[in-house]
């Protein structure tokens, strides 16, 4: 189709009236609302699906480790920040399988991609999930190596209210 | 002696310091009006809503080093945002900022001290006049920056701010005819019988005068000497720190000028506006213009004083207001098509309005 | 008067990489006479990060992580040209529900990426408040994204064999509101710009470029059919649902900058209307199709898969060995070969001109680069 070309008529070549025009949509605009979210005073609600980093969780009922050390999250990482090791659940576990001994995620690499979460078979639901965890500056590099534990509760934020 | 001498002093020390804290409150309210324009909010962390905001950016700019690139013209380089600002500074001499003059009575002689600091008879030839030689500062800023990016920027304004003289002028002659002076204060009183004041019966002096001040102050959608998007910061590029200030203060220096020029020339300066009213009753415009005297029967020549100048204040942020809704809203023009506007449009519709106000007041007469 | 008296140069400056309005890290050595280009040469490679090279040591499905990455303003058309490209290596076919579901979600990627295309053409031309009204609009459409699949940019929403997830709760009914506001911001943004004498004079008889030059170069999505050329792969070779889609491809006469900004805003209104079609027949059933764990196309497969992204033709040449990793990998991106006109367009042209010609050519580094 051909684009509709707009043309002037010759009075309108003459006089700018579409430059007033323009003027008054800037001039209307002047009173609609803000769309400024003024962090860290005010925060966006992010939305549930949001992908902050990588963090593993316990079982909603029994509260014990979800994870079976399947090592599925490692393989398919493509930055390479999984490590984890297994070991034998102990005896009386309700779970069945392996659990994870260590379980450490480079959040320096981790490109917030999602793709850990796919793979990860446990149910009801899967051990590791994106967070909504995405305030991670720091002045230490190596703080940013969690592992084990932090993963659960993850690093704790920094409220500023100013 | 202490009237001739003392007074005008004092009032140059009050207009220019007052000026200089208005500039930098002007370039708050740029960005927080260019801002709303934009549904945001503006500066909002330093001081209330900004407020401290130009403050911090006259510490930032004062302590921030200053940089004088290697093989640059020493004494031009520093010299020049001198020459850009001083013209801006001395055009405020003859700008009439309210209407009754004060009088104080100071160890048995009586000093008059006028709203403006100086009315010379030819006040309209000196403010064109000044304000050419502005463009000294840029030019040589330019070119003494010895650098590729500002030399473009230099040529252009050079280019843009010849082509925009002559179109700045002669939209005043039209004002002169209908005044019969060049003096300011007497461009106002002759507006005050006027209906409408200036800006009716000269629409397309203004209208010119306008476009060619925003083309003489280097303001969007002629701002291609600084143009941040095609030529880094075009003529101001090397400079920093103070230097960077002071071409910073002239540009907004100019604006003001030349919104106190429109306000003045077409506006009717420190008269009030009476919406028309003056019709109805010769008493609205006197109330308009001293309410603290009529309404509530306060004697003496402050209250005018304060009233005029509260008008002025008025128009001056209506004009200013005006630049910077431009700014937000239009695309830049490229210069040769900014040059073409000079000469081919302007030039001839404001040599056109002399020819047709001369008639008109022949006839009329 | 004599040439020798006056000592005339020509000017070499440099468009750095760091400069407000290259879109990126573009570096342009300009040759300028006063302040006509004589010769405007595009030095690029200061985003290269080697991501065809990533994509030999990555596994097929990892690989859609760099995809986002190249041109990270229209990430999804990336995603979808790699997905589909694997999908036509592997023999697999997505479900007719993710089709459409990557029908709507690639229409909406593509009038964001035009929303901010406009937003920093109108800012380098000197327009800055269509600036933000387009990114305010822009931000509606990351918010879907995010309702969607968790991020705004970078989003890694296409899996192979179909979609990971099926659209949220309510995001239907977000999506047509926002197709309902759409058409008056468009109309807001023309009144602003495109009778706008200012802008019109910017941009009209900029960067002329006839139909049998365009296709000599190699151009593709507006800056070829601008110049009257009809070619859009959505056309020519539909892939996703497009087959069933109802939908008109605008093109231009004269091929210069002022009929592709027309042409892109006319895209945005059809790509609206290609989004609430296929939300009005978005089929039920699965989201993905059943695809092994370890994807292991057989050896020896190859193909070049094309898509319509909002910059022109986007490609992906897959050759496969056998393994879980790819032989060769190569991106066709078409920012790389619109690039390549950009001497041609800048022919006699003033500087001032340059900003509108990087801005009309639609560049992105990330996709340049790779």
């Amino acid at each position: 189709m051909k684009i509709p070309t707009p043309s002037p008529g010759a009075l309108a070549r003459l006089v700018p009236f579409e430059l007033l025009r323009g003027l008054m949509v800037t001039l209307r605009e002047q009173f609609n609302p803000h769309v400024t979210v003024e962090y860290p005073k005010e925060r966006i609600a992010l939305r549930p699906r949001f992908r902050g980093v990588p963090r593993l969780r316990n079982h909603p009922e029994n509260g014990e480790d979800l994870c079976i050390a399947c090592n599925q999250c490692a393989i398919a990482c493509p930055d390479n920040c999984i490590t984890l090791a297994g070991e034998a659940r102990p005896e009386g576990a309700l779970l069945k399988g392996k659990r994870a001994k260590t379980f450490v995620i480079d959040y320096e690499r981790c490109c917030l991609c999602g793709l850990c979460v796919d793979p990860c078979p446990t149910e009801p639901i899967t051990a590791i999930y994106m967070s909504h965890d995405f305030e991670l500056a720091h002045y230490a590099r190596d703080r940013f190596v969690t592992a084990d534990e932090l993963l659960y509760t993850g690093h704790g934020v920094t409220e500023y209210t100013r | 002696m202490i009237q001739k001498v003392l007074v005008p002093l004092v009032q140059i020390g009050i207009v220019l310091n007052v000026m200089l804290l208005v500039v930098a409150y002007l370039t708050l309210l740029e960005r927080k009006v260019i801002a709303f324009m934009q549904v945001r909010l503006g500066p909002r962390r330093v001081g209330p809503h900004g407020l401290l905001q130009p403050i911090a950016d006259i510490l930032k700019l004062m302590i921030k080093e200053d940089i004088t690139p290697a093989r640059a013209d020493r004494l031009v380089f520093w010299l020049a945002p001198c020459i850009a600002l001083a013209p801006a500074v001395v055009m405020f001499a003859v700008i009439p900022f309210s209407g009754t003059p004060l009088e104080f009575q100071v160890f048995g002689t009586t000093l008059r001290v006028t709203p403006w600091i100086t009315d010379v008879n030819v006040g309209l030839l000196y403010l064109l006049a000044v304000s050419s030689l502005g463009v000294f500062g840029l030019v040589l800023g330019g070119w003494a920056s010895n650098s590729k990016y500002p030399l473009l920027g230099g040529l252009r304004s050079a280019a843009q701010m010849v082509s925009y003289e002559v179109p700045l002028g002669l939209s005043l002659v039209g004002v002169l005819l209908f005044a019969g002076t060049a003096s300011m204060v007497g461009i106002v009183h002759a507006q005050q019988n006027a209906p409408f004041w200036f800006f009716v019966p000269q629409i397309l002096g203004l209208v010119i005068y306008f476009i060619s001040a925003v083309a003489e102050t280097n303001r969007a959608p002629f701002d291609l000497p600084e143009a941040e998007t095609e030529l880094v910061a075009g003529f101001h590029t090397e400079y920093s720190g103070m230097k960077f200030a002071l071409f910073f203060l002239a540009e907004y220096m100019n604006m003001i000028v030349v919104s106190g020029i429109i306000a003045t020339l077409f506006f009717g300066g420190w008269l009030p506006i009476t919406f028309g009213l003056g019709y109805l009753s010769p008493r609205i415009p006197e109330v308009l213009a001293n309410p603290a005297g009529e309404l509530f029967g306060l004697a003496g020549p402050f209250w005018p004083f304060v009233t005029g100048l509260v008008w002025f204040a008025i128009k001056v942020f209506v004009v200013l207001f005006f630049y910077l809704w431009l700014r937000a809203t239009f695309p830049r023009y490229r210069y040769d098509q900014l040059m073409r506007i000079g000469w081919k449009w302007l030039l001839p519709l404001s040599l056109a309005n002399v020819m047709v106000t001369a008639v008109l007041i022949e006839m009329v007469r | 008067m004599d040439a020798t008296l006056l000592h005339t140069q020509e000017l070499e400056i440099n468009l750095g990489p760091q400069h407000p309005s290259t879109h990126g890290v573009l570096r342009v050595v300009l040759k300028l006479d006063g302040e006509r280009i004589v010769s405007a040469r595009p030095v690029i490679g200061y985003l290269h990060r080697g991501c065809e090279k990533l994509g030999e040591c990555r596994s097929y499905p990892q690989v859609v992580v760099y995809t986002d990455r190249m041109d990270y303003v229209a990430a999804f058309a990336g995603n979808l040209t790699y997905i589909e490209a694997v999908e036509r290596l592997c023999g697999i076919e997505a479900p007719p529900r993710a089709q459409y579901m990557r029908v709507v979600l690639a229409e909406l990627q593509r009038i964001a990426s035009h929303l901010l295309w406009l937003g920093t053409h109108a800012l380098d031309l000197g327009a800055m408040s269509v600036f933000l009204y387009c990114f305010r609009e822009r931000e509606m459409i990351l918010d879907l994204f995010e309702s969607y699949c968790g991020a705004r940019l970078t989003l890694n929403a296409v899996r192979v064999g179909g979609q990971l997830n099926d659209f949220p709760e309510g995001w239907v009914e977000e999506c047509r509101k926002f197709c309902e506001i759409l058409p008056a911001a468009v109309q807001e943004y023309e009144t602003l710009l495109s009778v706008n004498r200012i802008w019109v004079e910017r941009t009209k008889g900029v960067g002329v470029i006839s139909a049998a030059d365009a296709i000599d170069w190699g151009l593709s999505g507006p800056p070829l059919r601008g110049s009257g050329v009809d070619y859009d792969v959505r056309k020519a070779m539909p892939y996703a649902a497009y087959a069933e889609m109802d939908f008109d491809v605008p093109l231009g006469t004269h091929g210069d900058t002022y009929d592709r900004y027309l042409i892109r805003m006319e895209e945005m209104r059809q790509s609206r209307r290609v989004i609430l079609q296929a939300l009005d027949r978005l089929p039920g059933g699965d989201v993905r199709a059943k695809v092994p764990k370890r994807l292991r196309p057989p050896a020896g497969g190859e193909v070049y898969h094309v898509t319509e992204g909002p910059r022109g033709e986007q490609g992906v040449y897959l050759v496969s060995d056998g393994s879980d990793t790819a032989w060769r990998c190569r991106f066709r991106s078409p920012c790389f070969v619109n690039l390549q006109a950009l001497p041609e367009l800048a022919k006699g042209h003033l500087v001032a001109d340059i900003v509108a010609l990087i801005g009309t050519i639609d560049i992105v580094l990330g996709c340049v680069d790779r």
